[in-house]
């Protein structure tokens, strides 16, 4: 027990764990909503989109300008990508591949005329959980809070539209708004994790929990629950396996990414769990 | 062309060629089949097969062609599991394979130096080794469309048809998934992993907007692939700014101008896409 709160005596690895569990939290429950209504895609799609406003805010006013870059582009390419999906001359899926390396191709044309490219570059993709500061994980809990809220106000118009598009619509709900308010709930993830695990690595926490508690639930109750669980544990996990192995096994393991490999560790035990109950019944 | 004198610029535009002559081949069978997230997925999980050949010493085309075999059976198993769909499992397998180049990366020094490389590319560092295989891997994919593409478009359309005229498959598309992964690691050193997708789609869908038929459809897309290469190319040396990252955007440039001019020139209107 002591090896799994050892980590955890130094303030920067506290930070480290509220942000990992405040974001693990938030991102799980709009993962529910991203595997039941298949948006794997869209999400990921997000993820790069936010990137150029990431650059352009650290252009323009340093770190603390990358959540309110990421904010604007995350909201203008939510409200592109849904009127793409419901109209797109081209077919959905290669419309999208283009808008997603289209904006990302900015961010990096932008980042490349920086002069510490690389190490910029890495930073915005991957973020620096371990230095997370107070504003930050304020800025976290702040934007945690719109989506949660936004979901918890839309969860049941939001469902319903998931299983009967059809349906919603005779009932005379505005399917088009439905999906720009996911897909903005989708997008404030991205830029509420930007900082701390970078663009690339949220698509993780966006797909991972969800596909997980769709695994081992068919009811929405306990897929949210177990995706809840399932992405509190990885973050916890994730941050200790990878100061362990820095601190005590001289293996440097980059913490954002160990957070997500233990994530997908947990995904493939709920995919064993699954298998063995099929066998059983 | 004096912007190309330099050996590296020229080896930078040859390698541009190809690469882009590579994408547009493979790039309509992508947009036919609708497979761009599974290309995402396979651009984001060759990721770890790039850096694990780089760490151990393999060719990078081995590596990370084995590495993209197992994420293809990987897919395709998860997909088939009870209550998982394709997009969950392409997205966890994207995310998992992501995650593990990074972690293993990070454990090497240099870190952030070879991760942009294989992220966003570095066509000008390509030596004239690199230009064999790209122009080897385009032969072998030239041909194997020549032979199996009508096949492969058939099932696109028709896969029902296919298996009713007694043609495998399943082999013929995992074939084409191989062909796409090879694709895919082939284009790593021009334009890196996250961009691969672009210069696949992009020309595929810009071609597929003045033409409904394959065979004009596949020369457009492999020249707007190569013109893609070319212009960015100039771009990136006049402006100082990624390679990669330029010539994306001229593909997606080219797209952009085909959506606005495409349906005012062409008479007969441009289908409407499924969703």
């Amino acid at each position: 027990m002591r090896y799994l709160i050892e980590p955890f005596g130094s303030p920067f690895m506290q930070r480290a764990l509220a942000e990992a569990l405040l974001l693990g939290a938030v991102a799980a429950v709009v993962s529910v909503f991203v595997v039941l209504r298949r948006l794997a895609f869209v999400s990921d799609v997000l993820t790069h989109t936010v990137f150029p406003g990431v650059v352009i805010g650290f252009v323009v006013a340093g770190t603390g300008g990358i959540v309110w870059g990421a904010l604007v582009f995350a909201v203008l390419s939510a409200v592109l990508i849904t009127v793409l999906a419901a109209r797109s001359r081209v077919t959905e899926d290669a419309s999208m591949a283009i808008v997603l390396t289209g904006f990302f191709a900015v961010g990096v044309v932008l980042v490349s005329r920086q002069t510490s490219f690389t190490s910029d570059l890495t930073a915005f993709l991957f973020g620096r959980i371990l230095t997370v500061d107070r504003q930050q994980l304020v800025m976290t809990a702040v934007l945690g809070a719109a989506v949660l809220l936004l979901l918890g106000l839309l969860g049941k118009e939001l469902l319903f539209r998931a299983f009967d598009p059809a349906g919603a619509e005779a009932r005379g709900y505005r399917v088009l708004v439905l999906d720009l308010v996911l897909n903005l709930a989708v997008a404030l993830v991205v830029v509420a994790a930007v900082r701390a695990v970078g663009t690339v690595l949220v698509i993780a926490l966006l797909v991972v929990p969800g596909a997980a508690g769709r695994l081992l639930s068919d009811r929405l109750a306990g897929i949210a629950l177990v995706a809840v669980g399932t992405a509190l544990l990885a973050g916890w996990l994730g941050l200790v396996a990878s100061w362990q192995a820095s601190v005590n096994h001289e293996l440097r393991l980059a913490s954002g990414a160990t957070v997500v490999l233990v994530l997908v560790l947990l995904y493939g035990a709920a995919a064993g769990i699954a298998a063995l109950r099929k066998v059983r019944t | 062309m004096s912007l190309f004198a330099d050996g590296y610029a020229r080896r930078a535009l040859i390698e541009a060629l190809l690469v882009g002559a590579l994408c547009g081949l493979v790039g309509v069978h992508v947009v036919l089949r609708k497979l761009s997230f599974f290309t995402m997925a396979m651009t984001h999980a060759t990721f770890p097969g790039v850096v694990l050949a780089a760490l151990v010493g393999v060719d990078l085309l081995l590596g990370s062609g084995l590495f993209g075999v197992f994420v293809v059976l990987g897919v395709s198993w998860l997909s088939t599991r009870p209550r998982s769909d394709s997009a969950a499992a392409v997205g966890v397998v994207l995310s998992a394979g992501f995650a593990l180049g990074v972690a293993l990366l990070s454990a090497q020094a240099g870190f952030t130096r070879d991760l942009s490389a294989f992220l966003v590319g570095s066509i000008v560092t390509v030596q004239t080794g690199d230009l064999v295989k790209t122009a080897l891997v385009l032969v072998a994919v030239g041909l194997t469309l020549a032979l199996v593409g009508k096949e492969l478009v058939f099932g696109a359309f028709d896969r029902g048809g296919l298996v009713a005229a007694g043609y495998p498959a399943g082999r013929l598309d995992l074939l084409l998934l191989l062909l796409i992964q090879l694709t895919v690691v082939s284009s790593v050193p021009a334009v890196g992993t996250i961009q691969a997708v672009a210069l696949i789609v992009a020309p595929a869908a810009t071609a597929r907007l003045w033409s409904d038929r394959i065979a004009p459809t596949t020369v457009l897309a492999v020249l707007l692939g190569m013109a893609s290469g070319v212009v960015g190319l100039a771009v990136s040396q006049a402006y100082a700014v990624a390679a990669g990252a330029a010539i994306v955007l001229a593909a997606c440039g080219f797209f952009m101008l085909s959506v606005m001019v495409a349906p005012l020139v062409r008479r007969r209107p441009v289908p409407v896409g499924v969703g």
